[in-house]
């Protein structure tokens, strides 16, 4: 009951670094970020963790509003209800450039039917990915069946 | 001294080369400007990937990890970063000096040099240097220190050296500047265990240090590359703007020199007309008679 309580009244201070500086401070209600091995949620209370993030889309929830980030690759340390997001690229929809990811995943579409090497398979899916997700938080689409998208699983357990 | 002319002369070179000076001068510190906010957006994820990896550092399950063991020591890699370009004072000789220094000959040294002087310098010290970097434009230093990174922690991991140093410059303030010598693999933790708070790791520390290591050492190495880069620009704004002070130093002098040179030759054709015309009087004295 206590733990409900904190929980409505707490929030999650958000802190995403990049580096060009810290590039938000925001609360929030709840985080959901991709992880290397799926998707994390944090609410307040969380225990402390530290986690290796993928590419996808961070989703904060803060009331009934949600924004999305596009979020490649990175580290996430959760202690005393802070969010520490330490990560080459964070973008907000208005910085992605639609065209370009757009453009992005075509050519890496093309390209990936005539590869045989893996080292070269590899970027070219990291890239295909990285466009995908900028095309989500761009477009606002919700999750698409590129993501097996169970985001709450990881929430609950805090 | 000289003729008029040969002052003249000078005035004319010494100007022109204060003018090149000014120009420096300005560019050193727009490009400071620059690589100032680009230092101070680097430093903080920096400093705490650093914390991270220390706090990694002191589990005792990280120890066996290849990013954390200690190995005997036979091979050194040293990644030295210099200028391409001089005019910036003592700036590029500290850090190659500094680099030496620390090179005592007991074990096998290999060197990657970023900048063309720090090339130069090694190249004369006869020391092996396996890699160069020489063309690095300011806009590609992010992707430069990604690769940079990439190498030398292949050759870490496939055990072609034990230790890797980094030599770089801090800047501190602008007009302080440290070359500085750090260890960059095996990761050191200067933390002691107790001060860590437990924490889990996701999804396992192994993976967890795979992920987080490539990108601590990428932004180590770009904020060790924006430190040498705004210590550069402020040095060479700092003896560029003594170079210019000197420059109007020398003009005002050469002016003097020149004015003085000038008034004498005025006074010496006074003195002239003033003797003729006394003489021709004496002439004229002696018509009227």
């Amino acid at each position: 009951m206590s733990e409900e309580k904190r929980r409505q009244t707490k929030k999650l201070e958000l802190k995403i670094t990049t580096p060009r500086g810290e590039k938000f401070i925001e609360d929030a209600d709840m985080v959901i970020m991709r992880c290397i091995d799926g998707n994390l949620g944090v609410l307040p209370g969380h225990e402390p963790i530290v986690a290796a993030l993928g590419d996808g889309t961070l989703r904060i929830i803060n009331g009934d509003a949600e924004e999305k980030l596009a979020l490649f690759g990175g580290v996430v340390e959760v202690k005393d209800d802070t969010v520490r997001i330490y990560s080459t690229i964070a973008q907000r929809l208005e910085e992605i450039d639609l065209e370009r990811a757009k453009a992005d995943l075509e050519a890496a579409r093309a390209a990936i039917q005539e590869i045989k090497d893996e080292m070269q398979f590899q970027n070219i899916r990291a890239l295909m990915y990285r466009s995908i997700v900028r095309l989500e938080v761009g477009l606002h689409m919700e999750d698409t069946s590129y993501f097996d998208d169970d985001s709450n699983d990881e929430a609950n357990d805090s | 001294m000289s003729s008029t002319r040969g002052i003249k002369q000078r005035i004319d070179n010494v100007r022109s080369v204060e003018q090149i000076i000014r120009a420096m001068d300005m560019v050193a510190s727009t490009k400071l400007v620059r690589s100032r906010a680009q230092l101070e957006g680097v430093r903080p994820i920096y400093t705490e990937l650093k914390r991270i990896s220390e706090e990694v550092g002191t589990l005792e399950e990280a120890k066996s990890n290849a990013f954390y063991k200690t190995r005997e020591v036979k091979n050194t890699l040293y990644i030295v970063i210099s200028g391409n370009r001089g005019l910036a004072g003592a700036y590029n000789a500290n850090v190659c000096r500094k680099a030496l220094e620390h090179m005592d000959g007991t074990k096998n040294e290999r060197l990657v040099i970023i900048g063309s002087k720090g090339y130069e310098y090694f190249n004369r010290n006869k020391k092996n240097i396996v890699h160069s970097i020489v063309d690095i434009s300011d806009d590609q230093v992010y992707y430069a220190s990604e690769d940079i990174s990439k190498k030398a922690m292949e050759l870490y991991l496939a055990r072609e050296v034990e230790e890797v140093y980094i030599v770089y410059t801090q800047f501190v303030n602008v007009l302080t500047n440290e070359p500085v010598v750090e260890k960059f693999l095996p990761i050191e933790s200067s933390l002691a265990p107790s001060d860590v708070l437990e924490k889990r790791y996701e999804p396992d520390l192994e993976s967890f240090i795979d992920n987080l290591i490539p990108l601590y050492l990428h932004m180590y190495l770009f904020r060790a590359f924006s430190e040498s880069h705004t210590s550069e620009h402020a040095a060479r704004m700092v003896n560029m703007d003594a170079a210019g002070k000197n420059a109007s130093e020398i003009l005002e002098d050469l002016n003097r020199q020149y004015n003085r040179k000038r008034q004498a030759s005025i006074t010496q054709e006074l003195t002239e007309i003033v003797g003729s015309v006394s003489v021709l009087n004496k002439g004229g004295a002696d018509e009227r008679k």
